[in-house]
């Protein structure tokens, strides 16, 4: 763990020598939360088990910085998802059907910058409402449907995006009609489960594979109208790095088919349970475990 | 505190890019922001430019311009740097504006009137003068750049905000505390050297 | 020194010729031209047209920072520099012309000594610690630090009260005497333009009015505008000025 630590601070000490330097490395990118931040350390590692070399560049802070820089070069690979790719990427419609999603932006992605989506991992981290045993128990709400009519007397927690995105809450509201909450907050990506729990919220705006979500014993409530876009995680790499390196693709397209909504839970839970383990270090073992590390 | 006490190292790196980043960003935004600001405050025109085009970089949302400016430089400290430079312009110049617009003018009569030249009045009298007046703009962007330099975490050039952003994504008060600690010593450090520095300035 | 056809909106149809050494008290309301007139002469001001000369040299036809240091300059807001020491201040003008430090100083001490304020005591005293009195008599001497053969004072005393007026002018018409410096003098106060001038230039509206020795200006008053500025007390005044002026012990 303390020698883990260490190796993140020279690597943090030196970002330009280490962006130097990196001209024969693959440089690995991810996004700044937890889920990212695992995939990430997932995809360096098996690159480094396949006997690449790799330079970490994690926790950038949107998608697009991520896209800013897989763009230029500055990073070769990152892992993108599906649904935001196609909605805040692309900018085109929703898209229900999971496979027609993934088929839609690969197609895109190659043919506007060049950039290959190599194959997606069955979890579907899509977003979800999710709610404690009590509420759901209290308002004896299990999907969607149920909640709809009765959100005027609940509070939801979510970030800002939620309330405009064709995706989000006008979604819902135009699908299953009500959804009109006595309140919103907005509320911080990691701070919503502290909220639910604290009682400031009675509903968060959720993510599929979030550990929490398992830890808690929360409702996640079923999108029986489909509103949430499917929303695969995938690498998406830079085409010449992937033609220069060949062992780049059989080395992510093995891990893919592991990662499965279950086990990204347990990941996700690892780092943001209260074990508060490093993702370097659950991705290592995660790695041993199946062989690919 | 346990992560701060265990982790002193990593803390301690990231409060030296912390530093760098806030330290070259200041010092290269007042470079910058010296001549905009004596250009401004002797032209109202061209104030209502500096000024307008200043405040106006200071209200974009910092996460946008991080995306244009990765676009255009890539990732980095270089990166952060620019960022940061930009922010800083509006509290500097509007800091050295009202600096050498509060001198009386009566002195730079004076001054002029023995024979000064207007270079000489600008760098004798009137900055002397006025310096009290900008090292409070520079003391208020010192401090804004410590807070707003946590979003170099954002693009890979280090600094405190990796950890608070860390904490924050991964639910870890301690990184959480360890980070915000860090940056608000930092942050009333900076206040209290440049007030001591503007009250020796003061005549 | 001429100012021929000035046709400068504050000033107009100046011709004016003061001689070396002379007291010249330049005397009107405010608004009337007479500190536009001053600053002409060390070009503060550039006039529109005509030329002031020095010497029969144009002052156009030198550099203007170069005009100034041989020109002495005092204003109301003495403007003294609030970061530099008393010393300093007075040392302006003599630095800027490259004088060594042993003779910068010796100026200092010897022109504190002038005006009465003791070298010892106030050479390290910055600007604040002075009074209002004591401030202006330091502009003073950083006016006459470099030796000008000219001073220009623009309502030098205006802003201090009666007692401490009295006391500078006192001060002001011993230098003249004692140093035979060419003085040009702005006020709007008819007592201190009687009291202190060898001649009085009366303005009004951007034009000379009158230029004449003060009891010529009580006796002879050139028009309405004039006697009405000296006014009903003119018998009063011109008692007064056969007082001959005291110094200060």
């Amino acid at each position: 763990m303390l020698s883990r630590a260490r190796a993140l601070a020279l690597l943090s000490a030196a970002p330009l020598v280490a962006s130097c330097g990196g001209r024969d490395t693959v440089k690995v990118g991810s996004k700044n939360f937890t889920e990212e931040l695992i995939l990430g350390e997932l995809y360096a590692q098996a690159l480094e088990h396949a006997g690449v070399a790799v330079t970490r560049k994690l926790n950038l802070g949107t998608t697009d910085i991520a896209m800013a820089a897989l763009r230029r070069g500055e990073i070769d690979l990152y892992p993108e998802y599906t649904g935001t790719a196609l909605l805040n990427v692309l900018k085109l419609p929703p898209d229900g059907d999971a496979a027609r999603v993934y088929r839609t932006v690969k197609s895109a992605y190659d043919k506007r910058f060049g950039l290959i989506w190599l194959a997606p991992a069955p979890m579907n981290d899509t977003q979800a409402l999710a709610t404690t045993q009590a509420v759901a128990g209290h308002e004896a709400i299990g999907r969607l449907s149920d909640l709809a009519p009765k959100a005027g007397e609940l509070r939801l927690g979510a970030v800002p995006e939620f309330l405009t995105r064709a995706d989000g809450l006008p979604g819902l509201q135009k699908r299953y009609g009500g959804f009109r909450f006595r309140q919103v907050k907005i509320v911080d990506n990691g701070l919503k489960y502290q909220a639910l729990e604290h009682g400031d919220v009675d509903v968060i705006l959720a993510f599929t594979t979030e550990g929490d979500l398992k830890a808690n014993n929360l409702v996640v409530l079923e999108d029986d109208q489909h509103v949430f876009p499917p929303d695969q995680v995938a690498p998406v790499v830079r085409e010449p790095v992937l033609n220069a390196r060949p062992s780049i693709a059989p080395a992510l397209n093995a891990l893919a088919p592991l990662l499965t909504n279950d086990v990204m839970q347990n990941l996700n839970l690892q780092v943001d349970g209260p074990q508060k383990r490093e993702p370097a270090d659950v991705a290592r073992d995660f790695l041993k475990q199946n062989n690919l590390g | 505190m346990i992560y701060l006490a265990t982790h002193l190292d990593r803390v301690g790196a990231l409060i030296g890019q912390h530093v760098f980043l806030v330290g070259v960003s200041l010092a290269v935004a007042l470079l910058i922001a010296l001549p905009l600001g004596v250009v401004a405050a002797r032209n109202p025109r061209a104030a209502a430019v500096v000024l307008g085009v200043t405040g106006a970089l200071y209200t974009i949302p910092s996460l946008a311009l991080l995306a244009l400016l990765v676009a255009a430089l890539g990732l980095g400290q270089l990166t952060a740097i620019v960022a940061l430079v930009v922010y800083a312009q509006m509290i500097l110049v509007r800091g050295i504006v009202a600096g050498l617009q509060g001198v009386d003018p009566a002195l730079v009569d004076s001054a002029r009137g023995l024979g000064l030249t207007a270079r000489q009045t600008l760098l004798r009298v009137e900055f002397p003068v006025a310096l009290p007046v900008v090292l409070g703009g520079v003391r208020v962007a010192a401090v804004s750049l410590v807070a707003l330099a946590t979003v170099a975490a954002w693009i890979h050039a280090g600094g405190l905000g990796e950890l608070l952003f860390e904490g924050i994504s991964t639910d870890n008060p301690q990184k959480i505390f360890a980070g915000a600690l860090a940056a608000a010593v930092l942050a009333v450090a900076a206040d209290l050297s440049l007030r001591a520095a503007e009250r020796a300035v003061r005549t | 020194m001429r100012y021929p056809n000035a046709a400068v909106a504050a000033v107009h149809d100046v011709d004016l010729t003061i001689a070396a050494g002379e007291f010249a008290v330049l005397l009107g309301p405010s608004g009337c031209g007479k500190s536009t007139l001053l600053r002409t002469i060390n070009r503060l001001v550039e006039p529109t047209a005509g030329t002031v000369l020095i010497d029969g040299a144009d002052v156009r036809e030198r550099d203007a920072t170069e005009l100034r240091r041989g020109i002495g300059y005092v204003i109301q807001a003495v403007g003294l520099f609030p970061h530099y020491t008393v010393a300093d201040n007075v040392a302006v003008v003599p630095r800027l012309l490259g004088w060594d430090d042993a003779r910068v100083q010796r100026r200092v001490d010897e022109l504190l000594g002038l005006i009465r304020l003791d070298p010892a005591r106030y050479r390290d005293r910055k600007p604040r610690e002075l009074s209002g009195g004591e401030a202006q008599r330091v502009g003073v001497a950083r006016a006459l630090a470099a030796q000008p053969r000219v001073l220009l004072m623009d309502e030098p005393f205006a802003a201090v009260d009666a007692i401490v007026r009295a006391s500078l002018q006192d001060e002001i018409a011993r230098v003249h005497r004692e140093l035979g410096t060419t003085i040009v003098f702005v006020t709007h106060d008819v007592d201190e333009a009687l009291r202190l001038a060898d001649r009085v230039v009366v303005m009004n509206a951007g034009r000379v009015v009158q230029a004449a020795p003060p009891e010529e200006i009580l006796e002879h008053p050139a028009d309405d505008f004039v006697r009405d500025l000296v006014g009903v007390d003119a018998e009063t005044r011109r008692l007064a000025l056969e007082r001959p002026l005291v110094e200060r012990s």
